[in-house]
C-alpha cells in the first residue's frame, strides 16, 4: 500500500468520513472538520499509524497534505507503506 | 493622529495626491514610509526610535538567519573563537561587530553615569546574544534573539510598572524592607516612561514574520524600505489588523492598481467606521461610563444593561477603528485582512474567536496555541485544554497590565477548554437551536466583558455580585439607547439570515446612509480615544 493510501485511511477514520480522497495540494480548508483543534487528533493518529514521531518544528512547518506526506516518507523506521 | 480628527484629514489630503503622483517613479514607497513616520511621530517623535529599532533588528536577523544552514551542523567553536574561521562572511562580520559592541556597552554600563547603567547593560546583553547567535550559526538562536528583542521593549513599556508594583506589594506584605524601583527610573536620557502607542501590534506583527521565516512559511524580504513599510504601515500601526508578511509584503512590490472601486469602497468603509466609532460607540459610552464609574450606586438591571451596552460599545469602537484602517488602506489600493465578522452571531466560543479580532486570534492560535498543543499532544484533551487556558491568559495580559485583563483571558480560556468538545458534538450542532446558542455565547462573552471594562478586580466582582443579589429597579437608561441596542441586534441578525438581501436593496442602503450622516452630524467630534490604542 502506498503512503498516500494509508494516510487517506487515517483521514477517513479521524474525520469520520469515508468519502475523503486526499491529494497533496489539499489543506485544512478542503476537509470538513479539519481545524486547529482536530489537527492534533490527526497528528496523533498519523504518528501511531506509521510508528513515527514528529518534532514540534516539523509539525508547525506543514502547510498542506503534501508536506505531511513528505514528512512521513522522510522518517526512518516508519511502518506500513 | 486619530483617524477621526482634523489633522488626519489634512494629512490624507497631502499624502494621497502625492502618493498617486509618484506612481510612475520608485519614490512612492519612500513617500509611504515617510508618511508613516510622520503619522507615528505626531504623538511623540521618540517613539520612532523604538519602531525603527524593531524594524532594523528583525530585518537584520532574518538576513542572518538566511545565512545559517537550515539543519543543525557540527561547528568548531574553538576555531571560530581563536582564528575567526567562519564559512560565511556575513556571519563572521556580524560576530566581530556584535562581540565588540557588547564589550563597548558593558564597558559603558560599568564606567558611565549610574543612571545609564541598566540601559547600557541591557544593550550589552542583547549584543552578547547576537554574538552568540553568530558564533553558533544557529537559526534557533537568531529566532530566540529576535523574539527577545521584540518582547523586551513590550514587557518593559507595558508591564514593568505592574510587575514591580505587585512584587513590592508582596515584599511589604512579608515585611521585607527592600523595594524595587519604579520602571521610570530605568529610562535613559531622562525620557518619560510612556507606553508607545501601537507597540503590542507592531511587535506582534514583526514577531509573526520572524517565526514564519524560521518555519519556512515566509520569504526573506531583501529590500529594507519595503520591510520597514510592512512594520510601520500607518493604517495598521495603531491597532492593527495584525498583518502577515505573506499577505501585506507582496502588495508593496509594485504600485497598486488604480481603480475607481477602491475609492468608493475605501471611502464607504471609512465613513461606516467613523459612524460606528463616533456616533454609536461614543453614544453608548455615555451610559456605560456612568454606570461603571460607580457600580455600587446602580441596580442590577442597570448593571446588566450597561454590560450589554459595553459589549456593543467595544465592538463598534474597535470594529469601527478597523473599518477606518481598512478604508484608508483601500483608498491607496491596499487590502487589509478582515478583522471582525459579525462576532455576536457566533454559535460557540470557538466560533466567537473566529469572528472577533480575527487577525489577533489567528496570531495567538498559530504562534502560542499550536506549539503548546503539539508539545502536549500526548495528554490529549487535557493538553489541548491547558494550551487553550495558557494561550488566553497571554491574550488577557496582552490587552493590558491589570488583573482585570488576566481574569478576562482566564475566563475565555476556561470557557473554550470546557466547551470545545461540546461545540463540535453532533448533539450541539444539530439539536440545539441556533438562537439559543447565539444567546448563550453572547451572555458568556458579555459576562467576560464585565471584567474587561471594570476599573479593578474588586469592582468587577462587586458588579457580578450586585447583578445576582441587588434589586431590579429602573436602570435609568435612555429609551433611545435601548432602541438603538435593539436595532443593532436586528440588523446583525438580518446580516446572516435569509432576508439579508433586503439590506442590499437601494432604499435600505440610502436610508442607512442618511441615518449615518445625521448621526455623525449630531454626535460631538470630541475625539475620544480608541479603546484599543492602550493595548
Amino acid at each position: 500500500m502506498k503512503t498516500i493510501e494509508k494516510l487517506n485511511g487515517i483521514f477517513q477514520t479521524v474525520f469520520e468520513n469515508d468519502e475523503i480522497n486526499i491529494r497533496p495540494e489539499m489543506t485544512a480548508n478542503d476537509i470538513d472538520g479539519w481545524d486547529s483543534l482536530s489537527h492534533v487528533n490527526l497528528i496523533l493518529a498519523v504518528e501511531e499509524g506509521f510508528g513515527i514521531r514528529f518534532t514540534a518544528k516539523e509539525l508547525l512547518t506543514f502547510k498542506n497534505i503534501g508536506d505531511l506526506l513528505h514528512g512521513i516518507e522522510n522518517k526512518p523506521g516508519r511502518i506500513g507503506a | 493622529m486619530l483617524f477621526c480628527s482634523w489633522p488626519f484629514l489634512f494629512f490624507m489630503l497631502i499624502v494621497l495626491p502625492v502618493f498617486f503622483m509618484l506612481r510612475q517613479t520608485k519614490f512612492w514607497l519612500l513617500w509611504l514610509g515617510a508618511a508613516s513616520c510622520f503619522f507615528y511621530g505626531w504623538w511623540n517623535p521618540y517613539y520612532l526610535v523604538l519602531i525603527f529599532y524593531i524594524a532594523v533588528v528583525v530585518f537584520l536577523l532574518i538576513a542572518l538567519m538566511d545565512h545559517c544552514p537550515a539543519e543543525s551542523q557540527k561547528i568548531n567553536i574553538r576555531a571560530r573563537l581563536l582564528r575567526l574561521q567562519f564559512d560565511d562572511r556575513l556571519v563572521k562580520i556580524a560576530f566581530i561587530f556584535f562581540a565588540l559592541a557588547s564589550l563597548v556597552f558593558f564597558g559603558m554600563a560599568l564606567a558611565g553615569p549610574k543612571t545609564m547603567g541598566p540601559f547600557m547593560g541591557g544593550l550589552g546583553l542583547i549584543m552578547l546574544l547576537m554574538a552568540l547567535g553568530a558564533l553558533y550559526s544557529s537559526r534557533e538562536i537568531w529566532l530566540v534573539v529576535g523574539l527577545f528583542n521584540a518582547v523586551v521593549p513590550l514587557l518593559f513599556f507595558k508591564y514593568a510598572r505592574f510587575i514591580s508594583e505587585n512584587i513590592n506589594a508582596v515584599l511589604s506584605w512579608l515585611h521585607i524592607p527592600a523595594r524595587l524601583p519604579d520602571a521610570s527610573a530605568l529610562m535613559p536620557f531622562g525620557l518619560d516612561y510612556l507606553l508607545p502607542i501601537g507597540i503590542s501590534f507592531f511587535t506582534f506583527q514583526s514577531m509573526g514574520y520572524l517565526i514564519d521565516f524560521y518555519l519556512g512559511k515566509a520569504e526573506r524580504e531583501r529590500n529594507f524600505l519595503r520591510f520597514a513599510n510592512f512594520v510601520c504601515f500607518f493604517p495598521i500601526l495603531m491597532a492593527g489588523p495584525i498583518e502577515r508578511a505573506g499577505h501585506l509584503l507582496p502588495q508593496f512590490r509594485q504600485f497598486p492598481a488604480i481603480r475607481l472601486q477602491n475609492f468608493s469602497d475605501g471611502l464607504s468603509l471609512f465613513i461606516v467606521g467613523l459612524f460606528k466609532k463616533v456616533t454609536l460607540a461614543g453614544y453608548l459610552a455615555l451610559y456605560v461610563d456612568r454606570v461603571y464609574e460607580a457600580p455600587g450606586d446602580f441596580s442590577a438591571s442597570a448593571l446588566v444593561l450597561a454590560s450589554v451596552a459595553y459589549a456593543w460599545q467595544i465592538f463598534f469602537d474597535f470594529g469601527g477603528y478597523t473599518d477606518m484602517a481598512r478604508g484608508v488602506a483601500k483608498l491607496m489600493g491596499f487590502n487589509l485582512v478582515l478583522n471582525f465578522n459579525h462576532p455576536y452571531l457566533a454559535t460557540g466560543l470557538g466560533d466567537f474567536w473566529r469572528r472577533w479580532h480575527i487577525s489577533f486570534s489567528r496570531w495567538i492560535l498559530d504562534y502560542i496555541f499550536m506549539p503548546l498543543q503539539m508539545r502536549w499532544r500526548e495528554w490529549r484533551s487535557v493538553g489541548t485544554g491547558l494550551a487553550l487556558v495558557v494561550t488566553f491568559l497571554v491574550s488577557g495580559i496582552w490587552h493590558g497590565a491589570a488583573w482585570t485583563f488576566v481574569a478576562w483571558g482566564a475566563l475565555h480560556g476556561l470557557g473554550l477548554a470546557g466547551t470545545y468538545g461540546l461545540e463540535r458534538s453532533a448533539f450541539y450542532r444539530k439539536r440545539v437551536p441556533k438562537i439559543v446558542k447565539q444567546v448563550l455565547v453572547f451572555a458568556f462573552v458579555t459576562f467576560t466583558w464585565i471584567f474587561f471594562r471594570a476599573q479593578s478586580l474588586p469592582d468587577a466582582l462587586l458588579i457580578v455580585k450586585r447583578i445576582l443579589t441587588a434589586a431590579w429597579q429602573d436602570p435609568q437608561i435612555p429609551a433611545l439607547m435601548l432602541a438603538l441596542v435593539a436595532l443593532v441586534w436586528i440588523y446583525e441578525f438580518l446580516c446572516e439570515s435569509r432576508w439579508r438581501n433586503l439590506l442590499e436593496t437601494g432604499l435600505v442602503r440610502v436610508g442607512l446612509a442618511v441615518l449615518m450622516v445625521l448621526g455623525l452630524f449630531f454626535s460631538s467630534s470630541g475625539g475620544t480615544a480608541f479603546i484599543y490604542f492602550q493595548f
